[in-house]
């Protein structure tokens, strides 16, 4: 039925409009009268985050377990050809042999270690003689300790401070909100072009940072202000810091701070922690 | 029977336990036999190792992901490339089910992206060829002395090895090429390393070798086979297999030998240096294997540069 009714009816408007081929025929479309929807407004917020600089202090089991593998290690070693890395009777050998005996007496105890056919003077002038070699090299100079004097003064803007954690940028805005770097998306930008820029707006052009990547790493949608305002939606883009410093923007940007996950958690609105919370890195 | 004696600190052995019963003994190294395989494990924290789980996995994850946006519809079935292996099919029926090779396995398509696939170093591989060594098999010895002493790798020194890696390896001649090569002639050595060894050995190529070396911008790569550099026209698809196995591979000069501290200590002992190809042995395989590994590979700071 509907076929023949279909062709009757092109047939009977055939005078009135030009004829149109099958390919081409399409029943009207109704035009909606609804309200077209109104756009959110894009914002884009930059992660920046300072790598480890450290590496992780290992927990008192996995201490025990690389002595233990040391050990077992030494132990099972094949010997060390001496012949072939030292001339014979040189301070090198000398300084190596001393090391190696310290070595095996703190793996393997006591009776391990231990000096033969040597008497005491000869013993004597080879300690003084490694020793002297050690000091020449410059051997002596202390380890750096692992915590930072910022760590200790509390200073949250250095970025030495935490040297084993992820720290991640946090601004405080005018409005007396902490949140991440952000800014609009102009018209006609692109949303890795408008982090790049909004990025250098409020944190200054003193810094080397690198963008990871053009997608964003998340998206937050912004609370109303009011029943009438437009959705506001943040996207997220994750960049690393490698040089300088920030240098906040004073117009828009009251402070900064450099923070773990677990600090970011204490200062931002709740609602905007739970946007981010999955974005930042445990370690 | 006096029981161990208990550590005073996590770091040291108490005293070794009682032996009640004698070991077997082994006749040609006149040494008791232990009742187990020893193998030794991570011996100390591994530097590179962690940088990799704090800061590369996270950005390499996020890097090679690709958004599918969720619909309704089922997901399309990835192209069947040939035709599967069917015991019901008289055709197939007493065919070899052949591995896909050749211009389709660089059509294989990729796994799709998730937390536990997220590309990471499987193994590096060290390979010196020497030509010399066709004529006379002494002048393996230099070859096999520097792989020892670079990757620390002796035989069954430290226990068993792990699983995959075998020490310095003999590599011999494959195929029988005339006026180059015969097969079953040793022409050179190779090791492969795996865990913190490898990284070990990256962290000096990077720190020590790459730095000192003259004239060096980067590890030369080839111009892509399409887009704007493209250096051949996108219709001819010239996807090579190395493109999709996930594996970077360079050379080293012969110069580049003197640079590792390992060999710079008493380089004289070594009749003369000797050039190199290391291969980095990734898990991604696939169309884009090859930019992934590399981003992987250059997150250890060893630099890239593309030939215009």
């Amino acid at each position: 039925m509907s076929s023949k009714t279909l062709v009757s009816l092109c047939r009977k408007n055939s005078s009135a409009t030009p004829r149109r081929t099958l390919a081409t025929v399409s029943p009207s479309i109704p035009v909606s009268h609804q309200k077209p929807k109104i756009k959110p407004t894009l914002l884009t917020s930059i992660i920046l985050n300072r790598s480890p600089i450290l590496t992780p202090t290992p927990t008192p089991f996995e201490r025990a377990y690389y002595s233990y593998q040391a050990r077992l290690r030494r132990a099972l070693s094949n010997p060390f050809p001496y012949d072939f890395y030292f001339k014979q009777g040189s301070i090198l050998e000398t300084r190596f042999t001393l090391e190696e005996r310290r070595r095996e007496r703190i793996s393997f105890g006591r009776q391990f270690g231990i000096a033969d056919d040597l008497d005491a003077e000869k013993a004597a002038a080879n300690k003084a003689a490694a020793e002297q070699l050690a000091e020449q090299e410059g051997e002596r100079d202390e380890l750096m300790p692992r915590v930072h004097p910022s760590d200790e003064a509390r200073d949250y803007k250095s970025l030495d401070r935490k040297g084993r954690r992820n720290l991640y940028l946090l601004l405080e805005a005018k409005e007396g909100v902490w949140r991440f770097p952000q800014g609009d998306v102009k018209k006609g930008e692109l949303l890795h072009q408008s982090a790049q820029r909004d990025l250098l707006a409020e944190c200054g052009e003193r810094m080397d940072t690198w963008i990871v990547s053009r997608n964003p790493v998340g998206h937050y949608k912004l609370p109303k202000k009011s029943s009438t305002a437009k959705d506001e939606i943040a996207f997220f883009y994750k960049a690393h810091i490698l040089a300088g410093q920030v240098q906040p923007n004073l117009e828009t940007v009251k402070d900064f701070a450099w923070l773990t996950k677990q600090e970011i958690e204490s200062r931002v609105p709740q609602h905007y922690w739970f946007g981010v919370k999955d974005i930042l890195s445990d370690h | 029977m006096p029981l161990p004696r208990q550590p005073t600190e996590l770091g040291r052995f108490g005293r070794a336990p009682y032996i009640r019963r004698r070991l077997p003994a082994d006749i040609r190294r006149k040494l008791p036999r232990p009742p187990v395989n020893l193998r030794t494990r991570e011996y100390a924290p591994c530097r590179l190792g962690d940088h990799y789980h704090s800061t590369l996995a996270d950005n390499l994850m996020y890097m090679n992901y690709t958004h599918t946006v969720e619909s309704s519809l089922p997901p399309k079935p990835d192209r069947e490339i040939r035709l599967r292996w069917d015991p019901a099919n008289p055709y197939s029926k007493y065919r070899k089910n052949e591995p896909v090779g050749g211009k389709r396995f660089a059509e294989m398509a990729t796994e799709p992206n998730t937390p536990a696939n997220i590309i990471r170093l499987e193994a590096v591989q060290m390979h010196i060829m020497i030509k010399e060594a066709i004529t006379s098999r002494m002048h393996l010895l230099g070859v096999i002395a520097a792989l020892r002493a670079l990757s620390g790798e002796t035989e069954a020194g430290g226990g068993a090895l792990a699983k995959g890696v075998k020490g310095v390896e003999i590599v011999r001649g494959k195929k029988q090429v005339g006026g180059w090569i015969r097969s079953g002639v040793p022409v050179g050595a190779k090791v492969t390393l795996k865990g913190s060894a490898m990284y070990d050995l990256i962290a000096c190529l990077t720190e020590f070798v790459l730095p000192r070396l003259r004239e060096f911008h980067g590890i030369p790569m080839a111009a892509p086979v399409s887009g704007p550099n493209a250096y051949l026209p996108a219709s001819s698809n010239a996807v090579k297999p190395s493109d999709v196995t996930g594996v970077v591979s360079f050379g080293l000069p012969p110069e580049a030998m003197s640079y590792w501290p390992q060999i710079e200590v008493n380089q004289d002992a070594y009749p003369r240096m000797y050039g190199m190809h290391l291969h980095f042995i990734t898990n991604a395989v696939g169309v884009g294997a090859q930019e992934r590994a590399r981003a992987l590979v250059s997150g250890f700071q060893i630099p890239f540069l593309r030939k215009s």
